[in-house]
C-alpha cells in the first residue's frame, strides 16, 4: 500500500482533480487578471448539482445511465453560477481598484458556501454520493478504484478537448488574443465580454467535472469542500504558471504527487518523524507554494511578463 | 511662471558640458519583438534634450529602461558616472525623476500629499519615528511641507494644495506630476509627453516651466509629439524610429534631415524630393520651410555619438 | 485653462453643483403637507401614551395607558425628533439650528424612521399574537399617525436629483432599454434619488470655543446613552425597533447637516474630542455596570482593534490579507505559552503582562515577515491567496502539535486551558475591585486594559498614516508603479505595513488569550461561527470604511452586536457577511464612514474662499498642533 508506485498513482489521481479545478483559475486569470476566489465554491456547487440530479432520478436506475445526467446537472449549476458571478459581480468592477473584485470574490465564496450549508437539504454534514460499481483492482503493485479511473479519464478528455478548442477554433484564437492584450483584441473586433464569459463558463464546466469526480472518488461531498480544494487548485495553477492551461494540469499533478509523497515519506527523514501523515499534507502543499513563489514565481511553464507601464 | 525654484543646494551641480546621463547600447526585447535597438544617448548638465519619433518608435520603452521600470536586455545606463541599478526607486534615489505619458497621480491624495510623496527619497523618518513623534520628526515634516509648498508655488498650484489630485483639471494634473517629480530633487528630469492633450496656451506655459526648471540647473529629457514645442525648447533632439536612433543633433539639423522627414511622412516619391517637406505641415509644421536638407550633418552626428561612448 | 479634456469630466461633475430640484413625492399644497407632518408627529406622540394591545404576551408590556413602554419609546423618540426637526425646517425661531441645511429631506427620513419602527411594532404584535384583532385603539392611532406623518413628509419639497434630460439613453440597461416601461421606471428611480450631501450648512466652527466643547461633551454623552440603551435592550423585538430608529435616524440627521457640523467641531477640537471619546469609553463599564455588558464591550474592543490593525494592511496599503486572524492566534498562543498555565509546555514560565505582550507582538511580527517576504514582491493577488493559505495552515499546524500527530507544543484541539488572569502592577484583573459605589468585575477590568490597547493601536494608526511611511503606503495603494518611480521601495514599505499589522494583531491576541482563559485552534480560521475569524474582520473593515480609524471599529461593533442581540439571525451571519461584501463593493465601496479624502470633496468649494484655511485634511492640523 505504501509503495512508491502507489504514492505516485495516488498523486496522479488527486492531482488530476486539482488540475481540473486549476483550469478555471488559470483561464480567468489569463484573460482578466482576476483570481476568482469563488472558484473553489463553484466546484462544490457542481458536486451538489450532480447529487441533486441523482437524488431526483427514479430508483433503480443504473449509475452508468445516471452519470451523464448528473454531469449535465452539475455543469448547468456550476456554469450558471460562474457566469452569473461574472455578469453581476465582477463585470461592474472591471475598472475599479484591484482590491474591489478580490473582496467581491471572497464575499461570493462565503455566500455560496453558506447558501449550500443553509438551504441544500441536510447539507450541514457530509452528504453521501453514489459510487461507481465494481471493486478496486490492482495494476501491478498499484491498487486503483473505479473513481480514480473516472478522474484520470475525465482529466485527459477535458484537457485534450480544451487544447483543441483553444488552438483550432475561432473563439479559442480570440481567447488567446484577448489574453495577450484585451484592448487591441477589442479593436480587432473581438467581443471581449463574450470571451470573458466563455472563460468563466469553461472554468465552471471543468469544476463541475471535478466536483462529480471527487464525489465518485470519496463517496461523500460537503458544503465546505470547496475551500481547501480551491486553495490547492490555486497552488497548482501558480505552480504550473498562472495563465497557462497546460501548466495548470501539470501543476495539479506535480502538487498531487508532492503531497502524497510528502505524507508518506517525510516521516522517514530523521528529525521529522512526526511531520508526516495526512495531517501535515496540506502544510507541505503550502510550503511548496511558498517555495515556488520564492524561487520561480512565474511557475513551471510560465514566462516572466513585463509590467504594462 | 516667474518664480524660481528655491533650490536646496543642487547636488554637485554638474557643469554645463559634463555628461549627466549616459545610456549606451540599450537594447530591449520583449519575446521576439525588439522595442529598442542599441540606442545610446547622453544628456549633459543644464541641457534640454528632446526625444521624438513616430508612435511606437520605442520612446516610452526607452524611458522605462532609463528609469529602471524595465530591465534592458543589453546595455547600461549610468548617471554621473555610476551605473544605475535597474530598480525604479534606486534610480529616483540617484537623482532622476520622471513623469508619465498617461498621468499617474495618486488620485485620492491631496495635491500637497502627492508632492510630499515625491519627497520620499530625500527624507528619512521611518515608522518608529512617525509613532514616537520626536522633535526630529516634526522638523523633517515641516521642512518637507515647506519645500512642497514652494514647489506648488513654482508650478502655480499652491492655491489648490488641499484639493484631491483627481479633481484637478487636466493641465494642472500635468503640472502636479512635474511638481511631484521635482520634489525628489532630481539632477535630471524625464518628461513623457508633458503637453499631450493641452491647448496652445497651456503648451506655452509648460514650455516656460521647463525653461524655468532648466534654469535651476536641472537637465531635462523630454518626449514629445508637438514639434513646435520640441524645437523651441531643446538644445538637442534625438529621433527614434522603430527602436533605433536615426539622428541626433540641434533642432535645425533634425528638422532638415531627410530621413526624419521620411520617417514621419513615409518615403518621398522617386523624383519629387520637394513634395514631402511641403506636405509636412499636418504633422511637423516646422520642417516645411527648410526645403533642402543638409546631407552632411548627419554623419557628423554619428561621429559625435561614437565619441560619447 | 478653459478646456477640460475627458479625464476630468467626472471631476468637473463632482466639483460643481450639478443642480438639484426641490419637488415633493406626493403633490399637495405646501401648508397641507406641513400641517400633516406636524399633525402626524403629534398623533404618533400621543399614541405612545395609550395602550397598544390587550395582553402582556407581547414583550415589553404595551398594555399600559398613561406612559410609554417598550417599543412605544422608540416611536415616541422618533416622532418627537421628527416633529422638532420639521419645525426647524419650517423656520420656527429657536429651532432652526436643528436643521442647518434647511432641507426637508431630514424630516422625510426621520418620518421614515418613525413609520418604520411604529409599523414594525404594530405588525409584529399582529404577527406574534395572531391578527390585528389584538390591537388596542392606541395601536391603530399609532399606525395612522405614522402614516399621516410620512405622507405629510412626502408632500414637502424634497431635495432631489435634477430631472433626467429628455431623450437620454441608458446603456446600462442593456437589452432592457427596448421596453418603455422599464426605462420609465428607471428614470423615475433616478429622479427619486435624494440629493442633500453637498448642501451648505452654517460653519459650526464660528461658535464660541467653550460652547463648541460643551456640544462635543453633550453629543458624546448622548452617544454613550444611545449605545448603552441599545445594548441593554433585553428582547430582540425592541432591538429591531431601536436599530430602525438609529440607522434611519442617523441618515436623517446627516441630511439635516447636523452631523456635518459636528464633524467640523471634532476636526477643530481634535484633541479635545479624542479625549472626551476616551473618557466616554472609560465610563462605559461604570454606566453599564454588569459583567455581561462588560464582556460584550471587551469582545467588541478586541475585534474592533484587530479590524483596525487589518485596516493598515487593507485600507491604507491596499494589500488583501485573508489570514489576518492567524496573527491574532500567534499572539494568543505565544501569550498562553508564557502565561504560566499548567497546560503550557513551559508551565513554569510566567511572564509579566508587558513581557507577554511583547512576546506576542514579536512572534506575530516574525510570522508576518515570513509570510510577507516571499509574496510581497509579487502581484497583490498572490498575497491574498497565500495569506488565505496561511490562515488555514496555522489552524492545521496548531491542531497537529499535540504530541501525537506532531511535536507537543499546543495541545492540539484541546488547546491551552486555565490561563491565569493577568496582574498589572499588582492589580489582579481577575478579581472584583470596588471603586466607590461601583464594582469593577473581571470583564470590566479586561475592558479597561483592552481600551488602553485600542487607544495605542488608534494612535499608531493615525500617526503612521500621517507621516512619510503612511503616505508611501497610500501611494502604493493608489498606483504602485508611480510610487516606485517616486523613489519608494515598494517591497520594503509593504513589508513594514504587513509586519506592523501582524504585530498589532499579536498584541490584541495576548489580551484575547487571557480574557477567554484558554486558547483553542478553532476561532482562528477564515470563516467560522465565532467572530474573530478573517471573514468577519474583513467584513468589519469593508463595512465600516477602508482607510479610516472609526470605520473598522464601528463595523466590528455592528457585526458583533447585531447577531448577539438577534440570535435568530446568527445562523445567517456568514451568508450575510459574504453577500454584504459583494453588495458593498458594488454599491458603496467607501463603507459607512467614508474616508476623509472623500469628505474633502464636499469641502472643496468652501476652501476656495481666501483665508479660509481648509480643515478637511487630518494631516495639516496634526502637524501644526504638534509643532
Amino acid at each position: 500500500m505504501h509503495t512508491l508506485p502507489q504514492q505516485l498513482a495516488n498523486g496522479l489521481f488527486i492531482g488530476s482533480m486539482y488540475g481540473l479545478i486549476a483550469i478555471g483559475y488559470t483561464m480567468v486569470y489569463g484573460i482578466v487578471q482576476l483570481i476568482n476566489f469563488a472558484h473553489g465554491e463553484i466546484y462544490m456547487t457542481g458536486a451538489f448539482g450532480a447529487l441533486a440530479v441523482y437524488t431526483n432520478l427514479p430508483d433503480g436506475m443504473s449509475i452508468w445511465a445516471a452519470l451523464p445526467l448528473m454531469l449535465a446537472g452539475g455543469a448547468i449549476v456550476a456554469v450558471l453560477i460562474a457566469v452569473g458571478a461574472e455578469r453581476l459581480a465582477y463585470r461592474p468592477l472591471r475598472n475599479a481598484p484591484r482590491l474591489a473584485p478580490l473582496i467581491t470574490a471572497i464575499g461570493l465564496s462565503l455566500a455560496l458556501q453558506q447558501a449550500v450549508f443553509l438551504w441544500y437539504p441536510h447539507a450541514t454534514a457530509g452528504k453521501h454520493f453514489p459510487q461507481l460499481p465494481g471493486d478496486g483492482f490492482d495494476i501491478g503493485s498499484v491498487s486503483v478504484a473505479p473513481g480514480d479511473i473516472f478522474l484520470v479519464v475525465a482529466a485527459v478528455v477535458c484537457m485534450s478537448a480544451l487544447a483543441t478548442f483553444v488552438r483550432t477554433s475561432r473563439t479559442g484564437r480570440a481567447m488567446q488574443a484577448t489574453a495577450q492584450d484585451p484592448d487591441t483584441a477589442q479593436l480587432m473586433g473581438i467581443d471581449t465580454n463574450r470571451i470573458i464569459v466563455i472563460a468563466f463558463a469553461i472554468g465552471g464546466l471543468f469544476a463541475a467535472v471535478a466536483g462529480l469526480a471527487s464525489g465518485l472518488k470519496y463517496g461523500q461531498i460537503k458544503y465546505d469542500m470547496g475551500f481547501q480544494a480551491g486553495l490547492k487548485a490555486f497552488t497548482a495553477a501558480v505552480l504550473g504558471g498562472i495563465g497557462n492551461i497546460y501548466g495548470a494540469m501539470l501543476g495539479g499533478v506535480v502538487l498531487g504527487i508532492a503531497e502524497s509523497c510528502a505524507s508518506a515519506y517525510i516521516s522517514n527523514i530523521p528529525g521529522m518523524q512526526q511531520l508526516g501523515g495526512e495531517g501535515w499534507k496540506n502544510v507541505w502543499a503550502f510550503v511548496l507554494l511558498i517555495i515556488v513563489l520564492l524561487l520561480r514565481p512565474q511557475g513551471l511553464l510560465g514566462e516572466r511578463v513585463a509590467d504594462r507601464a | 511662471m516667474t518664480t524660481t525654484i528655491p533650490q536646496q543646494p543642487t547636488p554637485a551641480s554638474a557643469g554645463p558640458k559634463q555628461a549627466l546621463l549616459e545610456a549606451s547600447g540599450v537594447i530591449m526585447r520583449f519575446g521576439g519583438l525588439t522595442a529598442v535597438r542599441d540606442v545610446s544617448l547622453t544628456v549633459n548638465g543644464g541641457e534640454i534634450v528632446g526625444l521624438i519619433g513616430p508612435n511606437g518608435a520605442g520612446k516610452t520603452t526607452f524611458f522605462n529602461c532609463l528609469t529602471g521600470l524595465y530591465v534592458p536586455t543589453e546595455g547600461t545606463v549610468s548617471y554621473r558616472g555610476t551605473v544605475l541599478p535597474p530598480k525604479p526607486h534606486l534610480v529616483t534615489q540617484a537623482g532622476i525623476a520622471r513623469t508619465f505619458q498617461n498621468i499617474r497621480l495618486f488620485a485620492n491624495m491631496t495635491v500637497l500629499e502627492n508632492v510630499l510623496v515625491g519627497r520620499h527619497t530625500r527624507t528619512r523618518e521611518g515608522l518608529f519615528s512617525a509613532i514616537v513623534r520626536g522633535p526630529g520628526f516634526h522638523r523633517a515634516e515641516r521642512a518637507s511641507r515647506e519645500r512642497a509648498m514652494e514647489l506648488l508655488e513654482f508650478t502655480g498650484l499652491a492655491a489648490k494644495a488641499d484639493h484631491l489630485a483627481r479633481n484637478l483639471p487636466y493641465g494642472e494634473q500635468r503640472k502636479l506630476e512635474i511638481a511631484r517629480a521635482l520634489a525628489s530633487e532630481p539632477g535630471l528630469l524625464l518628461l513623457d509627453e508633458p503637453t499631450a492633450g493641452m491647448n496652445p496656451q497651456e503648451t506655452r506655459a509648460t514650455e516656460e516651466l521647463v525653461f524655468a526648471i532648466r534654469d535651476q540647473g536641472i537637465a531635462v529629457l523630454v518626449i514629445e509629439h508637438d514639434m513646435r514645442f520640441i524645437f523651441n525648447l531643446c538644445d538637442r533632439v534625438a529621433v527614434l524610429v522603430q527602436g533605433e536612433k536615426l539622428v541626433e543633433g540641434s533642432s535645425e539639423v533634425v528638422q532638415n534631415d531627410e530621413r526624419v522627414i521620411a520617417a514621419y511622412l513615409g518615403e518621398p516619391f522617386e523624383g519629387t524630393p520637394q513634395s514631402a517637406p511641403e506636405a509636412a505641415p499636418a504633422d511637423a509644421p516646422e520642417s516645411a520651410p527648410a526645403g533642402a536638407p543638409d546631407d552632411d550633418e548627419a554623419p557628423e552626428n554619428d561621429e559625435q555619438q561614437e565619441n560619447d561612448k | 485653462m478653459t478646456d477640460i479634456p475627458l479625464a476630468t469630466a467626472e471631476a468637473a461633475v463632482a466639483g460643481t453643483d450639478t443642480g438639484r430640484r426641490a419637488a415633493p413625492y406626493l403633490p399637495m399644497p405646501r401648508t397641507a403637507a406641513r400641517a400633516a407632518t406636524l399633525a402626524g408627529a403629534v398623533i404618533s406622540i400621543a399614541s405612545t401614551f395609550m395602550s397598544w394591545t390587550y395582553t402582556t404576551d407581547f414583550p415589553g408590556d404595551l398594555t399600559v395607558s398613561g406612559y410609554p413602554g417598550g417599543l412605544q419609546i422608540m416611536t415616541l423618540i422618533a416622532a418627537i425628533l421628527t416633529g422638532v426637526v420639521a419645525l426647524g425646517a419650517f423656520g420656527t425661531p429657536g429651532l432652526r439650528w436643528l436643521n442647518p441645511s434647511r432641507s426637508p429631506n431630514s424630516v422625510l427620513l426621520l418620518a421614515l424612521a418613525t413609520l418604520g419602527t411604529t409599523w414594525y411594532t404594530v405588525i409584529d404584535i399582529a404577527a406574534k399574537l395572531g391578527g390585528f384583532a389584538n390591537l388596542d385603539p392606541g395601536g391603530f392611532v399609532a399606525f395612522i399617525g405614522a402614516l399621516v406623518l410620512f405622507a405629510g413628509a412626502l408632500g414637502l419639497p424634497i431635495d432631489r436629483r435634477p430631472q433626467e434630460p429628455a431623450g437620454a439613453e441608458y446603456y446600462e440597461l442593456g437589452r432592457f432599454e427596448k421596453y418603455a416601461a422599464v426605462v420609465r421606471t428607471y428614470v423615475w428611480l433616478r429622479e427619486a434619488r435624494l440629493h442633500h450631501s453637498d448642501l451648505r450648512v452654517a460653519d459650526a466652527r464660528k461658535l464660541n470655543p467653550w460652547l463648541q466643547r460643551l456640544v462635543i461633551v453633550v453629543v458624546y454623552a448622548l452617544g454613550l446613552k444611545i449605545l448603552t440603551f441599545g445594548l441593554a435592550t433585553d428582547y430582540s423585538d425592541i432591538f429591531i425597533g431601536y436599530l430602525i430608529v438609529v440607522a434611519v435616524g442617523f441618515w436623517g440627521l446627516g441630511a439635516s447637516g447636523l452631523l456635518k457640523q459636528f464633524q467640523q467641531l471634532t476636526h477643530r477640537n481634535r484633541r479635545f474630542s479624542a479625549t472626551v471619546g476616551v473618557i466616554a469609553a472609560i465610563a462605559y463599564p461604570f454606566v453599564q455596570n454588569n459583567e455581561h455588558w462588560a464582556n460584550l464591550g471587551v469582545s467588541v474592543l478586541i475585534v474592533g482593534t484587530v479590524a483596525l490593525g487589518l485596516n493598515i494592511v487593507v485600507g491604507l496599503t491596499g494589500l488583501l490579507d485573508l489570514g489576518y486572524v492567524a496573527f491574532l492566534g500567534v499572539g494568543a498562543y505565544a501569550a498562553a505559552l508564557v502565561s504560566g498555565s499548567q497546560f503550557s509546555i513551559w508551565s513554569g514560565v510566567q511572564f509579566p503582562f508587558w513581557a507577554a505582550a511583547i512576546t506576542g507582538m514579536v512572534a506575530a511580527c516574525v510570522f508576518g515577515v515570513l509570510i510577507g517576504a516571499p509574496t510581497l514582491r509579487l502581484r497583490g493577488d498572490y498575497l491574498a491567496i497565500v495569506t488565505l493559505g496561511f490562515g488555514e495552515i496555522f489552524r492545521i499546524v496548531v491542531r497537529n502539535l499535540d504530541g501525537v500527530s506532531g511535536p507537543k507544543i499546543t495541545n492540539g484541539p484541546n488547546g491551552i486551558a486555565q490561563i491565569p488572569d493577568l496582574s498589572v502592577f499588582g492589580y489582579n484583573l481577575g478579581d472584583n475591585h470596588s471603586m466607590g459605589s461601583f464594582t469593577l468585575g473581571r470583564f470590566a477590568n479586561y475592558y479597561l486594559l483592552m481600551l488602553l490597547i485600542t487607544v495605542i493601536v488608534v494612535l499608531v494608526f493615525t500617526r503612521a498614516a500621517d507621516s512619510r511611511i503612511g503616505r508611501s503606503w497610500i501611494a502604493i495603494r493608489e498606483d504602485e508603479t508611480a510610487a516606485t518611480a517616486m523613489g519608494i521601495n515598494g517591497f520594503r514599505v509593504k513589508l513594514v505595513a504587513f509586519a506592523l499589522g501582524a504585530s498589532l494583531a499579536g498584541l490584541a491576541g495576548t489580551v484575547f488569550a487571557h480574557v477567554t482563559n484558554s486558547v483553542v485552534p478553532d476561532p482562528y480560521q477564515f470563516s467560522g461561527p465565532v467572530p474573530p475569524n478573517s471573514a468577519f474582520l474583513l467584513a468589519a473593515v469593508v463595512l465600516g470604511g477602508m482607510g479610516t480609524v472609526s470605520g473598522p471599529i464601528l463595523g466590528a461593533a455592528l457585526l458583533y452586536v447585531i447577531p448577539e442581540k438577534l440570535d435568530f439571525l446568527s445562523k445567517y451571519e456568514l451568508f450575510a457577511f459574504g453577500l454584504a461584501l459583494v453588495l458593498i463593493m458594488r454599491f458603496r465601496p467607501e463603507g459607512i464612514i467614508p474616508n476623509r479624502r472623500r469628505q474633502l470633496e464636499f469641502h472643496e468649494d468652501e476652501e476656495l474662499a481666501p483665508g479660509n484655511r481648509p480643515m478637511g485634511d487630518d494631516t495639516v492640523p496634526a502637524a501644526t498642533a504638534g509643532a
